[in-house]
């Protein structure tokens, strides 16, 4: 009883009642600097919708939110098929050549700190003197010279989705090599001698039996877009050209620390709570009625 | 604050077992040390705590208790924390306690829990880009006319030993709420060097500016540079030029926020030929992407850029990035033309690292002490001659500026401006920074025309001005 009762305790203490108590804060006009509050009732939530810049920075992150997830996870998912049963199609099942060699060194920018490869991109981005222009301009591209990538409203959020999805690819790749692995080769070898394709592979035999691994990590990696406050803010502090870059998180961050407005702030992160509840219980509901049908298929 | 939280609780909703253990394995479950960081149950800050106070004499003008210590936090920048250090060794000698100096750059996510919770430190340097904003705590600050009025360790009034107009960027809604102790002097920077080897001179209005930007051209250069972070540094030239331009009015038009405030005459004939300036390709390309010390740098150090608006921190900043013998040397901010309102010489001046002291401090009287000792003739002179910048104190700087061009020059602006020197600060007390960097990287990149950013700054102002939660200073 003890160790279901103190954990549960610790639930309570530090992670439901300051949730509470950020919902409450929500409704009140707190600076973030005196022991007590105003109450205010649904005023911040009022303001909030009325907000062009919130509601743009909603619209951001619901960007991040679809396009994120997508991407990495068709890319990662594409290299773990080639490393694990991507190679040559004569003899046993296996991946490319090097493959065990490819998956370590993928993994690498997921070693390095969000904040590290923030900065590092920004200087390949740097538009006099960074590495993409030098290289672009050196292919005879002139209209690279002195182009800021993140400076540009058409180009900022491309180039920002460009450093998150180099640094997660390594990682869920990984991932689902494990996953592929746990699927028994007997399958690979018979879709192979029904004259399945690697395409084909991939998506009939390998993508249906993972379907598990892959909906977690797309639940992780959109919680994850529904934040990304570290790559967002190292890239364009300030939200980037127009405001295009601009997340709920950063908005939070300013409010609160910024412009001494708590209260506001609160609000915010509650309507982020809301939309993260209604992104993961879409993906569930979602992944429930395909599961619902395919059993129906079954029985028939 | 609460992401964490709302993660944890929306995932363990109806999760079985094992998908729970799988999600944990990512690491989506971890609740984060973050959602704790709220204000601290219920203790009220009404009581003020009867602090042992001692005896008010000529010496001790606000009763600092005998043996007791100044707790100190100090935002650990450009200027480092030692000049305040430097003030406990008179502290000490007067009252026995000494000057605890805790040095921060995270000044609102640390002191927000002391604030909420009653228990402030005595003196605290609220600068650095993670300041609280003086709105947000003006309420909670001693008022420091006391200080200012009281006589320094030399025995003349505070007040009259600083440069005129020190005080009024600390004065919020008619209050003194908190002193600062930098001379800053805005203008444009150039090298001396390098204006002298082209026969140019720096330039004194827009029309000036143009047309050595046309020469600059001619020897492949630009006339400005600048960094994403940083270009509403071409703000606060605007701004300086439309009140020289204008006059007085233009600026309380403009710390009034009133509507339409963008569009006077003023600001206009300022904002037009910098647009000129944009459009004839005197701004090095590329500015919205470039992090503003590299843009800086092709100012300071590659000398692609011959003119760089900015405070006079400038050469403290890029004093690892400055170009040997490049001789750094401030001209006033420029009006649109010759007949401008101001004269040539009026000049944008004032102060920074604001230091104030919190109502509830316990040592109070010993925060404001310590302020008194940093004012005095010895230790702002210590400042000017450590830091390469003078403090708010006149006359502590000798003529050859310890071998700074920069600080020499900024004493001869000063000089040469006597009365005329004026300040703004509405851009920073309503915290619009953030919202203005946008459309300024837009108008400089050459994005959004003078018009285009008249009514982005237009809507910006209005969106506080109708809002009726801020609280509004008036300027006068």
């Amino acid at each position: 009883m003890v160790f279901l009762v103190l954990p549960f305790l610790g639930y309570l203490a530090l992670v439901i009642y300051p949730f509470l108590q950020a919902a409450y804060y929500s409704l009140t006009s707190w600076s973030g600097f005196t022991a007590t509050q105003d109450f205010v009732g649904l005023d911040n939530y009022a303001r909030l919708l009325g907000d062009d810049t919130f509601l743009k920075a909603v619209g951001n992150s619901l960007t991040l939110l679809v396009v994120l997830p997508l991407l990495t996870l068709v890319l990662s998912f594409a290299l773990a098929c080639l490393v694990t049963f991507g190679g040559s199609s004569t003899g046993g099942v296996r991946g490319l050549r090097g493959s065990s060699f490819y998956r370590v060194v993928s993994f690498f920018p997921y070693i390095v700190p969000a904040i590290a490869s923030g900065i590092i991109f920004a200087a390949v981005y740097d538009p006099s003197a960074g590495l993409l222009n030098g290289i672009l301009t050196g292919l005879g591209l002139g209209t690279a010279e002195d182009y800021p990538w993140l400076g540009d409203a058409r180009t900022a959020m491309i180039a920002t989705v460009a450093v998150i999805v180099w640094t997660f690819v390594g990682f869920y790749m990984v991932l689902f090599v494990a996953a592929i692995k746990g699927i028994p080769a007997e399958l690979f070898e018979a879709a192979r001698l029904d004259g399945a394709g690697r395409f084909r592979t991939a998506v009939s035999v390998a993508a249906p039996s993972m379907t598990g691994a892959l909906r977690s990590a797309y639940i992780y990696l959109g919680i994850f877009a529904l934040d990304a406050f570290v790559f967002l803010s190292v890239l364009n502090p300030a939200g980037g050209p127009q405001n295009s870059t601009l997340v709920i998180t950063q908005q939070i961050y300013s409010t609160a620390f910024r412009q001494g407005r708590f209260g506001l702030a609160c609000a915010m992160g509650v309507l982020l709570a809301v939309i993260t509840f209604v992104f993961v219980g879409l993906v569930f509901g979602v992944g429930r009625l395909l599961g619902r049908e395919k059993k129906a298929e079954v029985l028939r | 604050m609460n992401r964490e939280s709302d993660r944890a609780t929306t995932d363990t909703t109806a999760l079985a077992r094992r998908r729970f253990l799988r999600l944990a394995s990512f690491g989506v479950l971890l609740p984060a040390g973050l959602s704790a960081c709220a204000a601290g149950g219920s203790s009220s800050g009404e009581e003020t705590s009867a602090a042992p106070a001692g005896e008010v004499t000529e010496d001790n003008p606000f009763g600092v208790p005998k043996d007791t210590d100044v707790d100190a936090v100090i935002f650990d920048g450009g200027y480092g924390t030692d000049y305040v250090s430097f003030a406990s060794t008179a502290f000490a000698a007067a009252h026995g306690g000494e000057v605890k100096v805790t040095p921060s750059t995270q000044i609102s996510q640390q002191m927000q829990p002391r604030f909420v919770g009653g228990n402030p430190p005595d003196l605290l340097d609220n600068s650095g880009a993670n300041n609280i904003g003086l709105a947000t705590i003006a309420a909670q600050l001693k008022e420091l006319t006391p200080l200012v009025e009281a006589k320094n360790l030399e025995g003349t009034v505070i007040k009259d030993t600083l440069y005129p107009g020190m005080l009024d960027d600390g004065t919020y809604d008619g209050k003194l709420v908190q002193l600062n102790y930098v001379l800053t002097v805005y203008g444009l920077w150039y090298s001396k060097t390098l204006f002298a080897a082209n026969g140019w001179t720096p330039p004194t209005t827009w029309d000036e500016a143009l047309a050595l930007g046309e020469q600059a051209k001619a020897k492949g250069k630009f006339l400005f540079c600048w960094g994403k972070e940083a270009a509403t540094y071409y703000l606060t030239l605007a701004i300086d030029g439309a009140v020289k331009e204008g006059g007085d009015d233009v600026r309380t038009a403009l710390g009034n926020l009133e509507a339409d405030c963008w569009s006077l005459p003023a600001v206009q004939s300022v904002l037009t030929k910098m647009g000129t300036a944009v459009s004839s390709g005197y701004f090095r390309p590329g500015g919205a992407g470039t992090q503003f010390t590299a843009a800086q740098a092709q100012w300071s150090q590659a000398q692609e850029a011959i003119l760089y608006p900015s405070g006079s921190w400038i050469e403290n900043e890029m004093k690892d990035q400055t170009a040997t013998d490049f001789q750094m040397t401030g001209t006033p901010s420029l009006a649109a033309s010759a007949s401008a309102s101001l004269p040539a010489t009026a000049l944008h001046a004032s102060a920074g690292e604001p230091f104030l002291v919190p109502a509830q401090a316990k040592n109070a009287a010993g925060g404001m002490e310590t302020l008194r000792i940093m004012l005095s003739k010895e230790a702002a002179t210590n400042f000017a001659k450590t830091k390469l910048s003078s403090t708010v104190v006149r006359d502590t700087v000798p003529a050859d500026a310890f071998g700074s061009t920069a600080l020499a020059s900024q004493v001869a602006m000063l000089e040469a401006a006597g009365e005329d020197s004026f300040t703004h600060n509405f851009i920073d007390i309503y915290g619009m920074n953030t919202d203005m960097l946008v459309v300024w990287n837009s108008f400089l990149s050459g994005q959004l025309d003078v018009a285009g950013l008249t009514s982005g700054m237009q809507e910006i102002t209005d969106k506080v001005r109708e809002d009726d939660s801020v609280t509004k200073v008036t300027v006068s």
